[in-house]
């Protein structure tokens, strides 16, 4: 559990002007200016249950918190229920039970609110074939009514980092996946987004997006942003986040601090297979 | 492997999921399965009425001693439905993209893919054709008590009636696309020219079907041969067909299904060797690279929604074709009735009805026959899930695809109004009813519509077809306006004359009412339940 933020502890000059930037950080993520939520939590998850109807797939009393600055990685095999999480948060999926609250907002009561904070990309990214990059980016830009010269300047910032700019003009139809990968992760820093939900964000990319992906989070929860998202790169997921959440067949197995998750020279990897009890079966087979 | 295995293999694919048989076989899913019956139950019920439809106008045809005209006449019916429905898919259909990649992948001939497609398409028309033929032929049968010869010959030919029309079908189907497949907007020019080619043949087939008019005193007598010499100039091979099974012809009528089986043939296989050059240039796109970034322009959120609805709407050449008939048809309707002598069209009406109190009913149901909001929910299919997690309310995305739909038939509306006040010179409050009754139940579908296809979304579509013409809200959405607007040109026909104008007022206000109250509920709906 994150600890405790909102009581107020007798306070030094230099740590007073730090919880008046702390709080201005909190204001700038919670959205409404003068409206500061009393919940520190960019994201928070409490008791999310999720079932299919006929299929025993699904999500069973699912906690986790994300905070501002946090790059949270979400880690399962095939069919653990990430995806289903991530839509979840996202508003493309119901749930039947537990809560779900995005900046101190929640996402049943005010959905709008929360979609307003957030960004999410799936695992395939199937963008409008029928229009042209570009327009596909103004359409996001309008949508989040972002002013015409900052669209232009995060376009052209984030097209030329991914070298996709003269490609805007084409129609989606004729991108690659990675292309359209790119394009979906442009679209959703276009409109600043608070947190970023991102499933499988490294598939289909080239290693020099990835690279520049992987420096746009870091920049991104340096600002105060905060990302969730799901990989099966562990390597990927040990350099680059700060937290981890194992899931195994809708269940969380284990969550928190990457470093204390990780322990005493031990790699993600060995983590996952251990915790998720595929290591002794896999050994048993190969023996 | 052999082609003939191949073809069966591929023929099994896709017949395995036809009226979504293998969702509603295998899916655990409890709204999958919901929907998948729905469209059985509407594909049953339709089947029912086209049964109850040609059993009662063979009995009719029996009535007046025209039973030996039963034969060829419903072979032209069911001929005519497969060329006119074929004429809309057949191209989309025999070209669809979904799976192609994958099939091209595997050590499988071209034309066991087409063939594959092909025996689907004739599935599908088979049930039609035996919707339409068995249950005239059984009237026939129990009116004339024909021997064994009949049934002999009726069962070497009715398998293959569906073929002929098919051939026309995919033949123009098949040049409209590969014309369409080297212009730079594909859509909207397989869109065009298959509207074109659909008004052609029908103006082809008034033209030559057209009788002299005259009302003979022996007119019953004369009427069969009417009926043949018609039949013989639009589609001969009905009356071929025809003759075969009355004279239990069978070695014609087997004379017959081969013919229409060489006729086929010889077709698909011309289509099979264009296939891959036709594939090609129709999903080759060229991507040019040479964007530049220049100013952006802000725009608001309606504005962005409606634009991307328009851009939807026109990059599927089947959503276009088949919602841009009804339209463009009202506007010849309405543009025909300059040509004609209205004295003389309401002296032959069967009822004593002016021209003019019938044409907004006409005029609506005509231009109602597909809103394009009964499928434009189900369109959003794999890219459903922007519209989710984007900060947008139902409202303004149904907004946008109601507002798409009218601003679409705008056009086609005052066109057709403009036409008919110069047709009919309607004065007074004939002309009020002549603008705001197609008005009214124009705006009426286009909320039913969507209602309906919010009701029975279908979102993990493979092929436009199937939301476009088989899914269960397309055919509700279309069928639903055009038979209101005939329920209610038939109650303005009983009632009395000095109470037509209240009625026409009342009808009106009521259904603005309910155009009002489904609006209501449908901006109520959430997102997440739409799946």
């Amino acid at each position: 559990m994150p600890p405790d933020t909102t009581t107020q502890p007798e306070l030094g000059p230099d740590q007073a002007l730090l919880a008046r930037e702390k709080r201005k950080l909190i204001r700038d993520i919670t959205g409404a200016a003068g409206d500061i939520h009393r919940e520190v939590n960019m994201l928070t998850i409490e008791h999310l249950t999720k079932h299919y109807k006929g299929s025993e797939k699904g999500i069973t009393d699912l906690s986790l918190h994300i905070r501002p600055g946090d790059i949270f990685a979400f880690i399962g095999h095939n069919g653990a229920g990430k995806t289903t999480t991530l839509k979840c948060i996202a508003g493309i999926l119901g749930f039947d039970t537990g809560t779900i609250r995005v900046g101190g907002r929640d996402i049943l009561e005010d959905s709008m609110g929360c979609k307003q904070m957030l960004a999410y990309i799936p695992d395939n990214p199937d963008v409008y074939e029928y229009l042209t990059g570009i327009q596909y980016l103004n359409f996001i830009a309008d949508i989040f009514r972002v002013p015409a010269d900052l669209r232009r300047e995060r376009i052209g910032k984030y097209g030329d980092a991914f070298e996709i700019t003269p490609s805007l003009g084409d129609l989606v139809s004729t991108y690659s996946h990675g292309m359209k990968q790119k394009l979906a992760i442009i679209s959703a820093l276009v409109h600043r987004p608070r947190l970023l939900l991102l499933d499988e964000p490294f598939v289909g990319l080239d290693p020099k997006a990835s690279v520049i992906l992987k420096d746009i989070m870091r920049s991104f929860c340096g600002d105060g942003g905060a990302i969730f998202f799901s990989t099966h790169v562990l390597d990927v997921a040990e350099r680059l986040c700060n937290k981890v959440a194992i899931i195994k067949d809708g269940t969380l197995v284990t969550s928190g601090d990457m470093e204390k998750v990780l322990g005493e020279g031990e790699s993600l990897e060995s983590i996952f297979m251990e915790v998720t009890g595929q290591r002794d079966c896999i050994s048993r087979e190969i023996l | 492997m052999g082609v003939l295995t191949q073809i069966r293999l591929l023929a099994k694919l896709e017949l395995c999921n036809m009226f979504g048989l293998n969702v509603l076989r295998f899916s655990r899913d409890g709204k999958a399965k919901k929907r998948a019956g729905g469209m059985l139950a509407v594909v049953a019920v339709l089947s029912v009425l086209l049964v109850f439809y040609t059993g009662g106008l063979s009995y009719g045809l029996v009535w007046m001693g025209l039973a030996a005209a039963i034969p060829a006449y419903l072979t032209a019916v069911a001929s005519l439905l497969i060329f006119f429905f074929g004429l809309l898919k057949a191209g989309s259909a025999i070209y669809r993209r979904d799976g192609f990649e994958i099939l091209c992948s595997l050590p499988l001939s071209q034309a066991a893919v087409i063939w594959g497609r092909f025996v689907r398409m004739y599935v599908e028309n088979l049930l039609v054709t035996l919707a339409v033929l068995l249950p005239g032929l059984g009237v026939y049968a129990w009116a004339v008590r024909p021997g064994l010869p009949f049934y002999l010959a009726a069962l070497m030919a009715i398998w293959a009636v569906p073929l002929l029309p098919m051939a026309g079908a995919a033949l123009v189907g098949a040049l409209v696309t590969g014309i369409s497949s080297r212009m730079r907007h594909k859509s909207l020019a397989v869109s065009v020219l298959s509207v074109a080619a659909v008004l052609a043949i029908l103006y082809g087939v008034s033209r030559l079907s057209a009788m002299d008019g005259s009302v003979e005193p022996d007119m019953l007598r004369k009427l069969s041969d009417s009926i043949f010499r018609g039949l013989e100039k639009v589609y001969p091979p009905a009356v071929w067909l025809g003759m075969a099974l009355v004279r239990g012809d069978w070695a014609r009528s087997l004379g017959c299904a081969m013919l229409s089986l060489a006729v086929f043939s010889l077709v698909a296989a011309g289509i099979s060797c264009s296939f891959h050059r036709i594939v090609r240039h129709l999903y080759g796109s060229l991507a040019r690279h040479d964007y530049e970034m220049g100013d952006l322009k802000e725009g608001s959120v309606l504005g962005a929604l409606c634009g991307r609805e328009f851009k939807r709407y026109f990059a599927s050449s089947v959503y276009v074709t088949n919602t841009i008939i009804g339209p463009v048809m009202g506007c010849i309707l309405s543009g025909a009735l300059l040509f004609v002598d209205l004295d003389s069209v309401t002296g032959q009406l069967p009822l004593p009805v002016k021209v003019c109190s019938l044409a907004p009913f006409v005029l609506a149901g005509v231009m109602c026959m597909m809103p394009t909001t009964s499928a434009s929910v189900s369109m959003e299919g794999k890219y459903w899930w922007i519209v989710k997690s984007l900060p947008l309310s139902a409202k303004s995305v149904l907004d946008a695809k109601l507002l798409m739909n009218l601003f679409l038939i705008l056009p086609f509306y005052l066109l057709a109004e403009v036409l008919l006040l110069l047709a009919l010179k309607p004065g007074g409050l004939e002309l009020l009813w002549l603008l705001l009754v197609p008005a009214v139940l124009i705006l009426f579908s286009c909320v039913y519509g969507l209602a309906v296809n919010l009701r029975f979304p279908v979102m993990d579509w493979e092929s436009e077809v199937s939301v476009v013409k088989q899914s269960v809200s397309a055919l509700l959405g279309g069928m639903g306006v055009f038979l209101l607007s005939f329920l209610c040109a038939a109650a303005l026909l009983i009632v009395p004359e000095g109470y037509t104008d209240i009625f026409r007022a009342a009808l009106c206000g009521a259904l603005l009412l309910a155009a009002a109250l489904l609006y209501a509920r449908v901006i109520k709906i959430s997102f997440l339940n739409v799946t």
